[in-house]
């Protein structure tokens, strides 16, 4: 179980907090690190990498200290953000040269060529690659040494959808053989496809943790926005209104889709289905429109 | 382990780049080719070989070649942060510096000591030690030079400017006006073992052998360990 | 330079929860006041112009950073103290003339006038090149002729206030002392004919190296080796000249070096005793002084000719 702790970590520049008192604790599985650019979450990755120290608090894997201890690469694999390797080598040479650097040979380099499909461009120097192919290969690198955690900083850049879906199958597959695997990423989506555990910054503050879904539940202060299709709108409509739970409604009649806004979650799904059996009308759709990770993100964001 | 080969070869092979090592090998050919002409014109003379050895070669080519190996075994790495894919392994920092060390001497050697040698074997034939003595010289001051700018260069950003401000301005020009300056370069320094060989009276350095001997060592050992101290320190401050 | 309007208003309308996404109406922009600009332009004399001022600012970093005014300033201020301190000594103790010639300042500074063009040439070519924006010039009403011209215009323009200034100080400092008017008079015309030439020289020279590569450190220290590995090598030369006795050769050996050929060119025809790295002062021959003359204008054209080539192809 390798689990990487953050023990009320700050750190700031100057008079920029970058991260500000943040706790958390990254486990096996794969957690996505979300926030808007600037929130802190490379500053937090490095940190987490050892190329940047905590100004205060303690970043630990298994409780030994990350921070100017470089046997602890031995179970770190990190894919950097930014884009410069040795562009003079080929992809082949540069992910031979990792593994000789972990003390391994060239076996294990050719194994982690196999598992991001660069065989073709093995030979090519990587000033000839494309974005994407120079993620792969920093991903290949980085796998060499088959490390238990994996560290990745938007690794999603660059990358064309199919390569996209190559690389998240990879990390679900690494996060469900108990690898701990975290990386960030301001782009929605690819979190909310990937992410069992997301962990939210914003401007350096831990705003959120856990299962999306759930964060929204613990959201109680904003209304539910649900979207209803039945076979009677408007008597639905004026059904539900009377009780307290719903707080707004809106018929939109060109789709003929009832809008709702529920403030009391708990009671309001035991409140639909029963009023729709007591008047007679069937429904047709019930589903959330602001649980998606979207909607939770910018209501995080905003406040 | 002092030595990792595969950092050797990726410092080798940065160093060495196509463009750069053109630029490295048009010093020693100057040289050489000076050397050629000189000695075609005056015939072989001690005063002269003395002049150009000790004006040229160690004054200006050593010290160029140093900066120019020294600062580019880890400047460039750590400019754009590739270095982050040496540092993310369980290698020992001393030993990385130690590695890059090894190479970036082992090119300033090899392109300023020896074509020393080969241009004092022709202009003053086999018959003086000067050759020789300037040779070393060019030796030890490359892994002087080496070290020092190595150490430059992880800590910054501009470390080939201040090296060579440091080599040419600093050593040369002012170390021929004002005295003091003359005790604190590793020219002298490099000059007092040449002194010891040369024997010829030729090779002159201000700075006495002992006190130059430990102040080689002295440089050469602080400024290899605190590169090294600054290697284990290094940060990456995120998104650019 | 045109100016652009910001596009005001948003034609159709998104997002809203209600609406279906298919294409219920034709797309359109509306016209609300959004003009193409067809006024009057400045035109390519204006750019070269504001070019041309701009590079020269830059050089000595007004209009950028508080860091990169450090190094002109410094640089310039040295020249100028030790131009002050002659005056000085020469005021302080009744000195009949100068402890230093006109044209042997610059000689005596050129380190400073080194270090100024190989950290500023850069700060001029390198940051366009580096960063792409040269074809933004090329995609306005300026050419290539002259964007270069503006910067090298600009470069020894930067150079001759730096070696200019001091030596206005020195005539200035020189008339206070109430040395002979005319004597001072020719010395500093002649130093200052000496400074326009170097200036020219130099300029080109360090264009021409800085415009090689767009990394700026690589710039500086390839100007600073361009400048300082001729000047090792001919002061050899000529000190193996001079033990042999073969003074004609101190001259000719000077050509091989940017200072020596400013040297040279002063000695011959300004009257000025040349500094070459010998025990005394040789004065190149008629012949030296000219060649000398002719190589440094040929080197600065051909530097010329070099930057409008390399910016034939920059930045694609």
């Amino acid at each position: 179980m390798t689990t990487i702790r953050i023990d009320s970590v700050s750190r700031w520049f100057g008079n920029v907090v970058a991260v500000n008192d943040v706790t958390m604790a990254i486990g096996p599985g794969v957690t996505g690190l979300l926030g808007p650019n600037g929130a802190g979450k490379s500053t937090l990755i490095n940190m987490m990498a050892g190329f940047l120290s905590p100004s205060t608090g303690a970043v630990t894997l298994d409780g030994v200290r990350i921070w100017r201890n470089e046997q602890v690469y031995k179970q770190i694999g990190l894919v950097p953000e930014r884009e410069a390797m040795y562009d003079f080598l080929t992809g082949r040479e540069f992910v031979l040269a990792n593994a000789e650097l972990h003390g391994l040979g060239a076996d294990a380099a050719r194994k982690a060529l196999a598992t991001v499909e660069m065989e073709y461009a093995q030979n090519r120097r990587i000033s000839t690659y494309s974005k994407g192919m120079r993620q792969r290969v920093k991903m290949a690198s980085a796998l060499v040494h088959e490390p238990d955690v994996l560290l990745l900083d938007e690794p999603f850049n660059g990358m064309d959808p199919r390569q996209r879906m190559h690389l998240m199958d990879l990390l679900r597959q690494m996060g469900a053989a108990g690898r701990t695997v975290l990386f960030s990423s301001h782009i929605l989506e690819e979190v909310e496809q990937l992410a069992a555990h997301i962990e939210v910054i914003v401007a350096g503050r831990h705003a959120a943790s856990g299962d999306f879904r759930k964060i929204r539940r613990l959201m109680t202060d904003r209304p539910h926005h649900y979207a209803v299709r039945s076979s009677d709108d408007r008597a639905l409509a004026s059904a539900l209104i009377a009780d307290p739970s719903t707080a707004g409604l809106e018929l939109d009649r060109r789709d003929g889709i009832l809008h709702i806004q529920a403030v009391d979650f708990a009671r309001f799904t035991e409140l639909l289905p029963r009023v729709a059996r007591d008047h007679g009308i069937r429904l047709y759709e019930v589903s959330p429109s602001d649980e998606s990770l979207e909607s939770v993100f910018s209501y995080l964001v905003a406040a | 382990m002092l030595y990792h080969p595969t950092v050797a070869r990726l410092t080798q092979r940065a160093i060495l780049g196509r463009r750069r090592a053109l630029i490295l090998l048009l010093l020693p050919v100057l040289l050489i080719v000076i050397a050629i002409v000189v000695r075609a014109l005056v015939g072989a003379d001690d005063e002269v070989t003395a002049d150009l050895l000790g004006g040229f070669a160690l004054a200006t080519m050593v010290p160029l070649i140093g900066v120019i190996a020294g600062t580019g075994a880890i400047g460039p790495e750590i400019d754009d942060s590739s270095i982050v894919y040496l540092l993310a392994k369980p290698v020992p920092r001393p030993t990385i510096i130690l590695t890059k060390l090894t190479v970036a001497v082992g090119v300033t050697a090899a392109f300023s000591a020896l074509p020393t040698l080969v241009a004092g074997f022709i202009l003053g034939g086999n018959g003086s030690r000067l050759a020789v003595a300037y040779a070393l010289a060019a030796a030890v001051a490359s892994v002087a030079y080496a070290a020092f700018f190595l150490m430059l260069g992880t800590i910054s950003r501009h470390a080939v400017v201040f090296g060579l401000v440091y080599a040419l301005v600093w050593e040369a020009l002012l170390g021929s006006l004002v005295d003091g300056v003359k005790t604190l370069s590793i020219q002298q320094w490099a000059l007092a073992v040449g002194e010891k060989i040369g024997q010829g009276g030729h090779v002159v350095s201000d700075v006495a052998l002992p006190v130059a001997t430990v102040l080689l060592v002295v440089v050469t050992a602080g400024a290899t360990w605190f590169a090294a101290q600054r290697l284990r320190s290094l940060t990456l401050a995120g998104e650019e | 330079m045109p100016t652009d309007a910001p596009a005001t208003g948003s034609p159709g309308s998104t997002g809203n929860p209600g609406t279906t996404a298919a294409t219920a109406a034709t797309d359109v922009i509306h016209d609300i006041g959004y003009r193409h600009y067809d006024g009057p332009r400045l035109g390519r004399g204006y750019a070269r112009r504001s070019l041309f001022t701009q590079s020269l600012r830059a050089a000595y970093g007004l209009g950028r950073s508080a860091k990169s005014k450090v190094p002109p300033a410094l640089l310039f201020g040295i020249m100028c103290l030790v131009a002050l301190i002659l005056v000085a000594v020469a005021i302080g103790t009744g000195m009949d003339e100068l402890p230093l010639e006109y044209t042997d300042y610059a000689i005596y500074l050129q380190p400073v006038i080194f270090l100024f063009i190989a950290a500023q040439a850069p700060v001029s070519v390198s940051r366009d090149l580096r960063f792409r924006t040269v074809p933004l010039y090329f995609s306005r009403p300026v050419e290539r002729l002259d964007y270069v011209s503006a910067k090298y215009a600009a470069m020894a323009s930067a150079l001759f206030v730096l070696t200019a200034t001091p030596l206005l100080i020195l005539y200035v400092g020189a008339l206070l002392a109430k040395l002979d008017f005319t004597d001072q008079t020719k010395g500093f015309a002649q130093g200052l004919v000496s400074a326009a030439l170097l200036s020219l020289l130099f300029a080109g020279i360090g264009l021409a190296i800085a415009a090689l590569t767009p990394r700026r450190g690589f710039g500086v220290a390839a100007v600073i080796a361009a400048f300082t590995v001729p000047f090792g090598a001919v002061s050899a030369l000529q000190g193996i000249a001079w033990e042999q006795d073969n003074l004609g050769a101190i001259g000719w050996f000077a050509l091989f070096s940017p200072i020596g050929l400013i040297d040279n060119v002063q000695s011959t025809f300004l009257g000025a005793t040349p500094a070459t790295a010998s025990p005394e002062p040789v004065d190149p021959s008629t012949a030296a002084g000219t060649a000398a003359l002719l190589v440094a204008l040929a080197l600065a054209a051909g530097c010329f000719l070099f930057l409008l080539r390399r910016y034939r192809k920059a930045g694609l």
